[in-house]
This record gives structure tokens, C-alpha cells and sequence, in this order.
């Protein structure tokens, strides 16, 4: 065996090793950007054969999920042919989407539904509601509340400033909330008319 | 460190994204100020809800073929 050949075969070992147990995470995570499964099939097979190729400028050690997903987020928005966003949605408006998202649970506390979260059975209802968010905010709110992602990590994969992820994220979730809200009047769950609520207390 | 500061970075704050001085400022007001915690407690439920719905959600096993196949066909020796 020469050089070259030992060097390929370590080479393909730490691929094996270290990227492919991801596979089942990268096909979750365009499964969350495609919505559909043959589009996601799709993503995957071309982020693997990219991560493959360029295997050689991986750095050892790395965070081999987060290079994954950062491959997997431009073949997605390649096949979409699309340019990647470059709108920030505005730092300063993180603080107000959190302010709007208190404002629900004082809501809630008026009409005497504090513990709704904990009586709704909320998985499917999330899980459709995530799927109706806007793209933008949608991806934010994948990477971190439900990948478990910090704020520098998502930056890093959908190449935005960690500015625009808090305000995506936090726009997302506020979204969210009143999805749930929603889902929870047609429910009958919360009267559909709340008292408007004016203040923190 | 007043309830409108702490309601503004609630979400910085559970995503545990601010500096240790503001998440201790945070943590000690909330401990102390019963009109912040339900807020607290809300979006604290709120968010676990949302991490709840992660799936361990396996790629099926004919994508899992067919990425080997595109791989070997790049020449990966592996598995």
C-alpha cells in the first residue's frame, strides 16, 4: 500500500468516525428547511458528497454536526436557487418581541389560564405551528430551541450576524406563541375576546 | 437591576446567552420578585415545550442507501 493509499484510507476512517453518525441529524434538519422528504432525501445525499470532498478542509476536532449543517444549509438554499439572505430583521427589536411574549403570559394569568403550556398536549401543535413559520424565523428556532444550538453556532451555519439570529428567534418564538394562543381558543381552551392587557403586573 | 430590565432579557437569559454578572442579577431578581417569575415560568415552560418536540427521527434507510451509493461513487472506502 503506498502513502497515498494510507493516507486516503485514514482519511475515508475519520469520515466514517466522524461525519456519518450525523446523518440521521442533517436529514432531520433538512427535513425542517425542505418540509418535504423526497426534497430532504435530496439535500442530504448532496450535503454528504460535499462534506466528502471537501473532508480535507475539516478541521480536526471541530464541531463536525455544526460543519454538517452549515454544508446542509447552502445546498438547500442552492437548490432553491435563491441568494442567501442578507436581511437583518433588527437587533433592537429582540427586546420588544420579548416584551410582546410577557405580555401573553399576563394575558393568560388575567383570563386565569397560567398553566395552559402544561395542560395542552403542545407537540403536534408546535410541530405543525413551527412548519407554518416564516422561513427566517423558522430556521432560528430549529437550530436553537429544538437543536440545542447557542446563538454563535446558528450564526455561524445560516451566515447572519448572531444580531439577527436573537431577532429572528425571538420573532419566531413570539410567532409561535400566538399560534399556540390561537390553538388554544379554537380549542375552546381561552375565550377568543381577552381583556387587552396594559400592563407587566 | 428593575422587573422591566429583567422581562426585556428573560430570553437571553434562559438561552443563558448573557454575561455571568447579568445572569446572576437576573437570577437573584427573579428569586426575590413574584410578579417576574410566572413570566419566568411561562416562557420557561414555553421553550421546553418547543425542545420537547426534538425527535430522535432516524433518516430512512433509503436515504441512508443512497447517500453510501453517491458516497462510493466518489470513491469513499469506508463501511
Amino acid at each position: 500500500m503506498t502513502t497515498a493509499d494510507r493516507s486516503k484510507r485514514d482519511s475515508d476512517l475519520r469520515f466514517e468516525r466522524e461525519a456519518l453518525p450525523w446523518l440521521d441529524d442533517v436529514y432531520r434538519f433538512a427535513l425542517s428547511m425542505t418540509r418535504d422528504e423526497a426534497d430532504a432525501d435530496d439535500v442530504v445525499q448532496e450535503t454528504f458528497l460535499r462534506a466528502y470532498r471537501s473532508w480535507h478542509t475539516y478541521a480536526e476536532g471541530s464541531d463536525c454536526r455544526k460543519w454538517l449543517f452549515t454544508i446542509c444549509r447552502n445546498v438547500f438554499l442552492r437548490s432553491r436557487e435563491r441568494e442567501r439572505r442578507k436581511v437583518d430583521h433588527g437587533g433592537d427589536d429582540a427586546h420588544l418581541e420579548t416584551m410582546a411574549s410577557v405580555m401573553m403570559s399576563v394575558s393568560l394569568r388575567q383570563w386565569g389560564h397560567e398553566d395552559l403550556l402544561s395542560r395542552l398536549d403542545l407537540g403536534p401543535a408546535i410541530d405543525r405551528a413551527v412548519g407554518e413559520l416564516p422561513e427566517v424565523f423558522r430556521d432560528a428556532v430549529v437550530l436553537v430551541d429544538i437543536e440545542g444550538m447557542s446563538y454563535d453556532a446558528a450564526a455561524s451555519i445560516l451566515g447572519v450576524p448572531i444580531g439577527t439570529i436573537r431577532s429572528r428567534l425571538f420573532r419566531g418564538r413570539r410567532l409561535l406563541q400566538e399560534m399556540l394562543i390561537n390553538h388554544a381558543r379554537d380549542a375552546g381552551l381561552i375565550p377568543h375576546a381577552g381583556a387587552p392587557c396594559t400592563g407587566l403586573a | 437591576m428593575d422587573c422591566l430590565d429583567v422581562v426585556r432579557q428573560l430570553w437571553d437569559y434562559l438561552d443563558g446567552e448573557l454575561t455571568d454578572d447579568r445572569m446572576e442579577a437576573i437570577r437573584a431578581h427573579l428569586a426575590a420578585c413574584r410578579n417576574c417569575y410566572p413570566h419566568y415560568d411561562f416562557e420557561r415552560a414555553f421553550l421546553d415545550a418547543v425542545a420537547a418536540t426534538r425527535r430522535e427521527q432516524p433518516a430512512p434507510n433509503m436515504v441512508r442507501r443512497k447517500v453510501m451509493a453517491k458516497l462510493r461513487q466518489a470513491g469513499f472506502a469506508g463501511m
